[in-house]
């Protein structure tokens, strides 16, 4: 014989007993149960006392009130955080859920009062009591969202440019380095230039390693810096079709870097003053810079170019030192800046 | 954006090759004429190169020069092929008119590359005979072969000299590889000199001359490359004492000989398009080194070594080439392996900058140079170069990647470049206002309001290379200048320097006493050999970068004149 279920008849008089069941329903189904739940188990339950059960879990902490696409459902509160807000009233609950919503991006409180139309005083006085209970922080910025922020190259909305140039440079040794163990491995050209290549993976991994960076960097912040590189010209980069699951594979696919040599030397004229000199077409400019030159040649601290220093390190090219102003197209010949006089040419022939 | 841009006269241009020229182009022609062939000339040619084709009489009118000296001005600038007569524009009858154009006076800039080239493919004998050829602009074989066997022999140890043969058969192998050609014959205007026709196809016995349309070229005549059979037997000779001297402008002294040795009336003048060609090739094969290594630079010698006389000029790639022939023609010091041709085949077609291509699989594979590519590809580095020299290499990182990315609005450059947003807006602003990055207006609007539109910078390779062009004109126009300034400067002190040396040149000849020597010696004072040694280092400097400049130069009008063929 089939066993029968015996159930226990609820008894519907106790609220004590109906909020019992209403629990036990849900642990049974930890996601949620919606009234149609409540009233399938306890039909001969009354709306009004399913309501006054339900109301009384919800204020005592140990229910979550959530709403689905058909409805209403009730959650059974971790008690974990149901210990938490114990002795907290209904509103700072709500302010409570609100922050936690907002996860790691953090909250205004201008935010929060829009969120649960509370006037900013009665917020204020809310905010506080959670600080001084520790549930919250008001915090500047603790690992704030990507987004927010900028990414790992701003810190206090301040881009850092030192850090960037850094692992560009650091970037940028790695891959030379790679190139040059394949040249001087002296295998065959096409195994020598496969393995000059470095994954953005390897990349990101090295970078990693040397930990000079204070901040997490992602790959695609390697491929960011790595980008800047082809556009100093220095690297290049392929992209080949991986197996997915490969390490460092993204799409089924995998970009690769390499340093590579210029093709060409510093062209010839910039090896001669007027070639550095810059063509101007605003008069006012040649106007101010005729002065600057016919008050003798005291431009040679100027920090307009300051990379004209660097190319007397250039061997055998012997650049003016001194910036040009701008004033290459005001000189010809029988003007006040002509070949003749020209300081700049004066000091380049005698550097 | 040039102060006082010419331009010739709008008829001009329709009937005429390109007679375009900026004022920089006029002022530097005008500097080399006045430079290798005086003020006389410099006039008249600069004259010329601004009015377009003129007639004899239109030219004393406007340059109130006397007819005697323009008429020689004249023939100098024909004699070196800068200057080209034709019939008027009314047609067979009306009196000759004659035009300039730049580029064949901007060639005299490139003489010392021209010449070393040929010291490095032929030798000191080589050498010489580009140098006479290209000092008289046109010359007789049995003229010039004399005359390198003399200057050759002058150099030589006493008791040797030169023998004719083997300066004629430098000769024979510069005509060989096409470095030098003959002039092509008058045709119509004078009397025919060879028994080839003016134009090909003319029936013989037409007498009219041609309608004045582009004169032909050299290659349109079917001798051009031939050399003459010539009866040289001789060697050099010695000259005691050189009265000659290096100072022959405008003197064309024809040698008083009377011998002849078969090839009277047949002219010959250097091939520049055969220089540029090669010009061009070591571009590419040096690219191709500095980027990769030296194997593979080799193989695309080979490569342009083989199609050097099947590819035209204006081709944009050379013929395709199997990896068999590569292999077979690659030089015998180079041992590799046929598998490993193919490896640096394979590698230099996957390079990003697309020096080789490949063209098919039969042969083992057909390869072919990129040459239009490749030169675009260096102009395109010539450029770069210039923005990192003078704005910083931020500046460049930026120029890049707007050649790459062709359009980006200003947050974009300042994301990709990673250049914090002030900086980045400076950067662009510099470079805008040196025309170097062009602003593009994209609106949302039909009235371009300003919040509503897209300001998008992007750099046009073309028309920067051309403004970059006109750059290195105005710089080496400046540096000669310069150098003309020193020597004026200094024109005393040199007279007197050379006065001297004469002096004890001749003093030494006579044998005079060690005391004498000295004295003469000391006439030049301690301060004034420090100035002369100082001059002697600024000409030099100035010397040297004009040479480097006329590097640029040729890498951008190669590029310039890529572009204006594969167009048409």
């Amino acid at each position: 014989m089939a066993e029968v279920k015996v159930k226990k008849e609820t008894n519907l008089s106790d609220p004590a007993e109906i909020e019992n069941r209403i629990k036990e329903l849900c642990h049974q189904f930890p996601h949620g149960i919606t009234d149609q739940v409540i009233q399938n188990d306890m039909p001969h339950l009354e709306p009004q006392h399913r309501a006054m059960a339900i109301n009384k879990l919800l204020s005592l902490g140990q229910l979550d009130l959530l709403r689905n696409s058909s409805g209403l459902l009730y959650r059974l509160k971790d008690t974990q955080s149901a210990s938490k807000m114990k002795g907290s009233d209904n509103q700072e609950k709500l302010v409570y859920q609100i922050i936690e919503d907002a996860g790691n991006k953090g909250i205004w409180s201008r935010d929060i009062r829009f969120k649960s139309n509370l006037p900013l005083t009665e917020i204020n006085k809310i905010l506080k009591n959670l600080e001084s209970k520790k549930l919250i922080k008001a915090v500047k910025s603790v690992a704030p969202d990507r987004s927010v922020t900028g990414g790992a190259w701003y810190s206090d909305q301040d881009f850092e440019s030192e850090f960037v140039e850094v692992l560009n440079q650091q970037c940028f040794k790695f891959l030379q380095s790679k190139a040059e163990a394949a040249r001087d491995s002296k295998q065959s050209p096409m195994v020598q230039r496969n393995s000059s290549f470095a994954t953005s993976h390897e990349v990101w991994k090295y970078i990693c390693e040397l930990g000079i960076s204070k901040v997490d960097l992602s790959m695609d912040d390697i491929e960011t810096i790595l980008n800047t590189l082809i556009y100093d010209g220095k690297v290049e980069m392929t992209v080949i079709a991986a197996k997915e699951g490969t390490v460092g594979s993204v799409d089924g696919q995998m970009k690769l870097y390499r340093g590579v040599n210029p093709v060409l030397q510093p062209t010839g004229l910039v090896r001669t003053p007027c070639g550095l000199c810059p063509v101007t077409q605003h008069a006012k400019h040649t106007y101010e810079a005729e002065l600057q030159v016919s008050a003798g040649p005291a431009v040679s601290s100027s920090p307009q170019n300051p990379h004209l220093e660097s190319l007397n390190e250039k061997k055998g090219l012997k650049v003016c030192p001194v910036v040009c102003p701008q004033v290459f197209d005001d000189c010809h010949e029988g003007g006040e800046i002509s070949p003749s006089n020209c300081v700049y040419m004066m000091e380049w022939l005698d550097f | 954006m040039h102060r006082g841009t010419v331009r010739a006269k709008p008829g001009e241009r329709s009937q005429r090759a390109e007679v375009c020229m900026t004022a920089q182009e006029v002022r530097l022609c005008g500097l080399l004429l006045r430079e290798h062939f005086g003020e006389v000339v410099e006039k008249v040619g600069t004259h010329l190169l601004k009015s377009g084709a003129q007639n004899l009489r239109t030219i004393i009118h406007e340059t109130g020069i006397s007819l005697d000296l323009i008429r020689r001005s004249l023939c100098v600038l024909v004699q070196h092929g800068i200057c080209m007569f034709s019939s008027g524009r009314k047609g067979p009858g009306s009196p000759m008119e004659y035009q300039t154009s730049c580029d064949r006076i901007l060639r005299i800039l490139r003489f010392p590359r021209y010449i070393y080239t040929a010291k490095t493919l032929y030798g000191d004998t080589g050498e010489l005979i580009i140098e006479e050829l290209l000092q008289r602009g046109e010359m007789t074989m049995s003229s010039t072969v004399k005359t390198v066997a003399d200057r050759l022999t002058q150099n030589m140890e006493e008791g040797r000299s030169m023998d004719y043969s083997e300066v004629s058969s430098a000769f024979s192998k510069l005509v060989e590889t096409h470095f030098l050609q003959r002039c092509p014959p008058m045709a119509g205007a004078g009397t025919t000199k060879s028994a080839t026709p003016a134009t090909p196809g003319t029936p013989a016995g037409t007498p009219a001359a041609p309608v004045s349309t582009a004169p032909p070229t050299p290659e349109s005549f079917p001798d051009c490359y031939k050399v003459p059979h010539v009866t040289l037997i001789g060697r050099g000779k010695r000259q005691l004492s050189s009265e000659d001297g290096e100072d022959q402008r405008n003197a064309k002294k024809a040698r008083m000989d009377s011998e002849t040795h078969g090839d009277e009336g047949i002219y010959w003048q250097v091939n520049f398009e055969r220089f540029h060609l090669h010009f061009r090739d070591q571009a590419i094969i040096s690219a191709v080194a500095n980027k990769l290594d030296q194997t593979s630079s080799e193989i695309v010698r080979t490569m342009l070594r083989m199609s050097e006389v099947t590819t035209s000029p204006i081709a944009t790639c050379t013929k395709p080439l199997s990896a068999n022939e590569i292999f077979r023609s690659l030089p015998t010091s180079y041992n590799i392996a046929r598998p490993i041709l193919d490896q640096y085949l394979t590698l230099l077609v996957d390079d990003p900058m697309e020096f080789v291509g490949k063209a098919g699989e039969s042969g083992g594979g057909m390869y072919v140079v990129n040459l239009h590519r490749a030169l675009a590809n260096l102009a395109r580095a010539t450029l770069e170069s210039v923005v990192q020299e003078r704005f910083g290499s931020r500046s460049a990182r930026i120029f890049r990647l707007l050649l790459r990315k062709r359009h980006l609005e200003q947050k974009q450059v300042e994301d990709f470049a990673m250049i914090p947003a002030k900086e980045a807006k400076d950067m662009l602003y510099t470079l805008l206002s040196q025309n170097l990055v062009q602003l593009q207006e994209i609106p949302k609007t039909p009235d371009y309001a300003p919040s509503r539109t897209f300001y998008l910078y992007t750099v046009n390779q073309l028309p920067t290379a051309r403004m970059l062009l006109q750059n290195c004109y105005k710089t080496v126009a400046n540096l000669v200048e310069r150098r003309l300034f020193e020597s004026r400067e200094s024109k005393r002190l040199l007279e007197k320097s050379q006065r001297i040396e004469a002096i004890l040149a001749s003093l030494q000849a006579s044998g005079a006493e060690p005391e004498q020597l000295t004295e003469v010696e000391e006439m030049i004072t301690a301060p004034e050999k420090q100035q002369l040694e100082a001059l002697r280092l600024h000409i030099n400097k100035l010397d040297s970068a004009e040479n480097q400049v006329d590097e640029t130069i040729f890498l951008l009008e190669s590029y310039i004149n890529s572009t204006a063929t594969s167009a048409s």
